[in-house]
């Protein structure tokens, strides 16, 4: 069979250590496989592999011991069984995500969906360097968002039902930023230290916390590897629908401003964060940041 | 707010995570609807998710006391069988 190089050019299938192997690398969006995945993962492991996995930092799933002589019937199979590719080289990569609120308890955003949308909307991509993006579901950011070129962090802004509160005294010590205090018999909360982590909303007895507004934090600019950098808190809340267009915004404006292989985390040290920020031509809705809500 | 008396106590505070919460459910299992559990645990992660949980199953809290420098007293009413 001859050898499809514009498939191969698409990435995942990597050289590996050993004359004639390379590893054949899988995606799994958001972490997410079904148990039809992992047995068909386990059977083209044995196949084409040495019946074993390795897994990546970025939830993905690589089979080593692959011959060259082999991709095409290897691609072939994992299309057909539904199985995704992954990526490598200089071009969006894989979206890392928690389980988000569909299963862990702390979780203030379905990570599934919005890590989708970024699959369906990014992945692949071809642009000059790596680019690597993760979500989180909550202000926990077990996926380490700030580690990442644009990481996104669920946030949920409270409101309060004041008829329905019983004055159990729960949210004023439960609440995390210490943004909710209870005086006179009237609870009251300091938006400003608010983490929107939604503990209130969460386990309030009589639901007297409400759902105000459900978005993002966004991360921009984070890298690990040789040279770490954290991401910069350059938007304080972004709502769902404005995720996609907000990202593509800001891999626009890297790609015109990069000079050589640098990577975003680069590029906004060299201009400042703030220079950066101004490029993005996104209004924002600045006026919620950090709990404004209303 | 005026005292609730509690039918059954519950020491959790030298528990952790998942131990605290499977410990109150078991405890909250043995009662009847409505019957009050007074459950003292520490503060942070231990409150917070016994709390959360709590409401996830359909009990009640009635109130919440700090008791101690880092400890709570929680009064829950079991609720209804599910
Ligand atoms: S980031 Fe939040 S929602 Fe996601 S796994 Fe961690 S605690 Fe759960
Ligand atoms: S947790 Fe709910 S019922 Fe209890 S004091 Fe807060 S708002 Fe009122």
């Amino acid at each position: 069979m001859a050898l499809d190089f514009h498939e191969l050019k698409k990435g995942g299938f990597i050289k590996q250590q050993g004359r004639d192997l390379f590893l054949m690398r899988l995606r799994a969006i958001g972490g997410h496989l079904t148990s039809r995945d992992l047995e068909n993962i386990a059977r083209i492991a044995a196949k084409y592999g040495r019946g074993e996995v390795h897994l990546t930092t970025r939830q993905g799933v690589e089979i080593p011991g692959v011959r060259l002589e082999q991709y095409q019937e290897l691609i072939a199979e994992v299309k057909a069984l539904n199985l995704l590719p992954g990526a490598c080289g200089p071009r969006v990569r894989s979206i890392v995500a928690c389980p988000g609120k569909e299963i862990c308890p702390n979780g203030v955003i379905d990570t599934r969906a919005i890590a989708g949308e970024l699959d369906r909307a990014f992945f692949g991509r071809d642009i000059p360097v790596k680019f690597k993006m993760a979500v989180a579901g909550c202000y926990n950011a077990c996926t380490k968002p700030m580690e990442n070129d644009v990481g996104l962090q669920g946030v949920v802004y409270p409101e309060l039902v004041a008829g329905r509160c019983s004055l159990c005294g729960l949210c004023q010590s439960i609440c995390p930023g210490g943004a909710i205090k209870i005086m006179n018999d009237r609870v009251s909360m300091d938006r400003k230290k608010c983490h929107g982590d939604g503990a209130c909303i969460a386990s309030c007895p009589n639901n007297a916390w409400v759902t105000a507004t459900t978005g993002f934090v966004v991360y921009v600019g984070g890298k690990m590897g040789r040279n770490p950098q954290l991401g910069y808190k350059m938007f304080e809340f972004v709502p769902e629908n404005d995720v996609v267009p907000l990202i593509n915004s800001i891999i626009v404006v890297y790609e015109e401003k990069r000079k050589g292989q640098e990577r975003l985390a680069d590029v906004i040290r060299r201009l400042g964060p703030e220079v950066f920020r101004e490029l993005i031509p996104y209004s924002g809705r600045e006026e919620v940041a950090a709990g404004g809500g209303n | 707010m005026a005292e609730i008396k509690a039918t059954k106590r519950l020491d959790i505070t030298g528990d952790c995570c998942p131990i605290t919460f499977v410990k109150t459910k078991l405890a909250l299992e043995e009662m009847q609807p409505g019957e009050i559990l007074e459950v003292l645990l520490t503060e942070g992660e231990p409150l917070s998710n016994v709390s959360r949980s709590l409401k996830a199953e359909g009990h009640k809290i009635l109130q919440v006391k700090k008791i101690g420098a880092n400890i709570y007293s929680l009064i829950v009413a079991r609720g209804e069988e599910q």
